[in-house]
């Protein structure tokens, strides 16, 4: 009796799980913001696991000024645009280069930081960009990204270099990898790359040769109204002191 | 009154191209013990498996209580199979049940009885077979001897108008033959129409009222166990009977 | 002779550096774990939910695909076998996207990363339990079927009363392995952003550099929370064991 009493726990318990974790989808509407949660100053989780950084608490000011609730969602970069599409999120205010291939895709906000494109190498490193990406040598970049892109295309393909273009997770990855001595150094946004400095020993090299980009948010095509409104909201916020107030907190330091 | 409780009637069964059972007939009246002898391969075990169709017989009609079994319709099947119950050599009691379980789960899943009334009846037949004290353990706690005898016990707790029993003590150790037979005599004597395989010959003469000689899918020959025994018209009865006698031992 | 010597002490020496330069990044490699660890052991919960609904979801299905493949009409058969080689073949990132950008937006159906992670690893886990079971099935003696049979039970409640009670106590062990496989693979539900404990320590590591420790403290966590569930298995074994009752012999 008790033995069959016990079987019939664990199935009860394995049903109600299962159910519980089926419906539990709040019905709110509340905008979700996908971030990409490695890429600090911009958008990471502080100690509590709450998302923060610059994207975030830039948002965070918007969705208050212009009155829609939001909730920002760590996500996987790779799968951020296919997520806006397939309507899991609702906009990505995560550091993202706008570009015409993106725009195809979705649309993009105004314009609200420029960032330039650096190499970071260690901190000891006698290595100038040219001599970084000289044959044979093996340089990171994080998967999926803008930079990722144009190196591949432009250095490699068109420019006939014959450095290494090493994957990574996230541009902190590649850094630590600088650190280990496996690649000479790291490509990415200067954002990151001054926050990799301050917390690792590497130093940056300098740009190499990649034009400025600009970020923006990503909205989905057919949500023109929603775009109108974070766009009004991001005029404001550049315009009032919060912004100034942003850019000392994350990124001047 | 002679109508048979049973009766069997031209059953067939092939394996591929072999034929098993040729045509196997056989009328059993109430109380009757019909012994089936006959050497390995001989087609005893499929036709008593054939007789409550857990072999499906090619062809062949049966008739319980001259009412004939439908087989093809389960609910017919089940009701039937209730009313049949079944004895194997190897016993087959369900492992994950204790003996007073393996007893009372017919009772409580197929004919929907309360568990404490179950209970109380599979105590009752538990006694009958000498196993009262053994009721809380499991399959694997017991003797061969025992787990036969819980068997019986579980066949009994159905109320079966007619027992089938497939050479019930061929794996049992010589010493524990004997606890087993004499629950069956016990039964015979209270009046338990049975069939039964076994090379047994002692036993079967002491207690058959028909010996039937089965040889190559076909019923060689019948009758008491005195003429099959002692006056056997086919040169093959004799000449198996001398064997058997000389392997289990004499008669008696 | 001296020159190796020599070379060999600066090596010691060196080696030694590189000692006590661990033992000074140790306080602050430890502070990065101990500030993470909440973060991370909420992000376990996360885990352990979604490999306890896959288990659930993966026994509720694999369990009567098991008796299907066992018992059913040959065309039911062949069904499972395409079912159990399809959930086996595709590898599970891909089944995940699939589910998730794929087939939940074609049917405008949306569900949370994290019900899509608990369905696609159910569903997985269904196609490997079900052949766990059937093993289990079939290695019962032919007999227990045919002695429910005739006491007149019908093959579904055979099946239910007789054979399943048997066969899922020989599955358990098989469980075990199904769950440290699921808790290894739940890892990979990151790619849909459900933060779970992989995915949390990639987040601290990249805030704070500390990619080793917290990569050592995820590691130490999978293997308490493989430790906890096998043991746990162990002790369900151990209730459900028939007394005197060993599967091979009789």
């Amino acid at each position: 009796m008790r033995r069959k009493r016990f079987w019939g726990v664990v199935l009860v318990l394995a049903a109600s799980l299962l159910l519980s974790s089926t419906f539990a989808i709040a019905a709110e509407k509340v905008y979700i913001n996908g971030i990409d949660a490695n890429f600090p100053p911009f958008a990471y989780v502080d100690k509590s696991g709450a998302p923060d950084g610059f994207d975030v608490k830039a948002l965070d000011w918007i969705a208050k000024e212009m009155k829609f609730k939001v909730k920002h969602k760590p996500m996987d970069w790779d799968g951020i645009i296919p997520s806006l599409k397939a309507k899991k999120i609702d906009i990505v205010a995560s550091g993202m280069s706008i570009t015409d291939e993106r725009k195809k895709e979705v649309n993009f906000t105004i314009p609200y930081w420029k960032i330039k494109q650096v190499l970071v190498a260690k901190k000891d490193s006698p290595l100038t960009v040219e001599k970084a990406l000289a044959d044979g040598n093996k340089v990171g970049v994080q998967r999926g990204t803008t930079e990722a892109k144009w190196i591949a295309e432009n250095l490699i393909k068109k420019g006939g270099k014959k450095f290494e273009l090493v994957q990574y997770d996230s541009a902190p990855l590649a850094v630590e990898d600088v650190v280990n001595g496996r690649i000479v150094a790291a490509a990415m946004d200067d954002a990151p790359a001054i926050d990799a400095t301050r917390k690792k020993p590497v130093k940056i090299l300098g740009g190499f040769g990649m034009k400025d980009e600009d970020f923006g948010y990503a909205i989905r095509k057919d949500d023109a109204e929603f775009l109108k409104k974070v766009n009004e909201g991001l005029k404001k916020l550049m315009k009032s002191p919060y912004w100034a107030e942003l850019k000392k907190k994350y990124i001047d330091k | 009154m002679t109508t048979p409780i049973l009766r069997i009637e031209n059953i067939s069964k092939r394996y591929g191209k072999k034929d098993v059972l040729k045509g196997a007939s056989l009328d059993v009246n109430k109380g009757d013990l019909k012994i089936l002898i006959g050497p390995s391969g001989a087609g005893k075990s499929t036709l008593l498996q054939c007789i409550n169709f857990l072999v499906k017989p090619d062809e062949g009609r049966i008739w319980l209580d001259e009412q004939e079994v439908h087989y093809a319709n389960k609910r017919d099947l089940y009701a039937y199979r209730q009313k049949v119950g079944m004895i194997f050599q190897d016993f087959n009691l369900f492992d994950h049940l204790t003996a007073l379980e393996n007893v009372r789960i017919g009772m409580v899943r197929v004919k929907g009885m309360g568990k404490a009334e179950a209970g109380e009846r599979a105590v009752l037949e538990l006694e009958r077979v000498g196993l009262k004290e053994h009721m809380q353990k499991y399959p694997a706690q017991l003797s061969g001897g025992q787990k036969q005898r819980v068997s019986i016990a579980r066949a009994l707790a159905m109320d079966p108008k007619v027992m089938l029993l497939d050479e019930p003590t061929s794996a049992l150790d010589p010493e524990l033959i004997g606890e087993v037979h004499a629950v069956i005599r016990d039964l015979g004597n209270n009046g338990m129409t049975m069939i039964m395989a076994t090379h047994q010959i002692g036993f079967a003469s002491s207690l058959a009222s028909e010996i039937l000689f089965m040889e190559d899918g076909r019923i060689l020959e019948r009758g008491t166990p005195d003429k099959i025994f002692n006056h056997a018209e086919n040169a093959r009865t004799q000449e198996f009977c001398s064997k058997i006698t000389e392997l289990y031992g004499e008669r008696g | 002779m001296t020159v190796e010597y020599g070379d060999t002490m600066r090596h010691h020496v060196t080696i030694f550096h590189t000692f006590l330069g661990a033992i000074e990044r140790m306080p602050e490699s430890l502070i990065a774990i101990m500030d993470a660890l909440p973060y991370l052991l909420q992000g376990s919960m996360v885990t352990l939910v979604v490999v306890v609904g896959a288990m659930g979801l993966g026994f509720a299905l694999g369990a009567p695909l098991a008796v299907g493949q066992v018992y059913g009409h040959p065309a039911l058969r062949r069904f499972i076998a395409v079912y159990v080689w399809f959930f086996r073949g595709i590898p599970l990132l891909v089944f995940l996207f699939l589910f998730y950008f794929g087939l939940c937006t074609a049917l405008d159906i949306n569900l949370s990363a994290f019900t899509v992670a608990i369905i696609v690893l159910g569903l997985i886990s269904s196609a490997y339990q079900s052949q766990i079971f059937r093993g289990a099935i079939l290695s019962l003696p032919e007999g227990q079927l045919k002695a429910a049979r005739a006491l007149g039970m019908s093959d579904f409640k055979a099946i239910s009363f007789i054979i399943l009670p048997q066969a899922l106590r020989l599955s358990i062990p098989g469980w075990s392995n199904e769950y440290s496989i699921l808790l290894k693979d739940s890892a990979v539900t990151y790619a849909l952003g459900v933060a779970e404990i992989m995915a949390r320590a990639h987040f601290v590591a990249t805030r704070t550099y500390q990619h080793l420790p917290l990569y050592f403290a995820a590691g130490v966590i999978f293997l308490v929370l493989t430790w906890v569930g096998t043991k746990g298995l162990r002790l369900l074994e151990e209730r459900a064991r028939i007394p005197g009752y060993s599967p091979q012999g009789s």
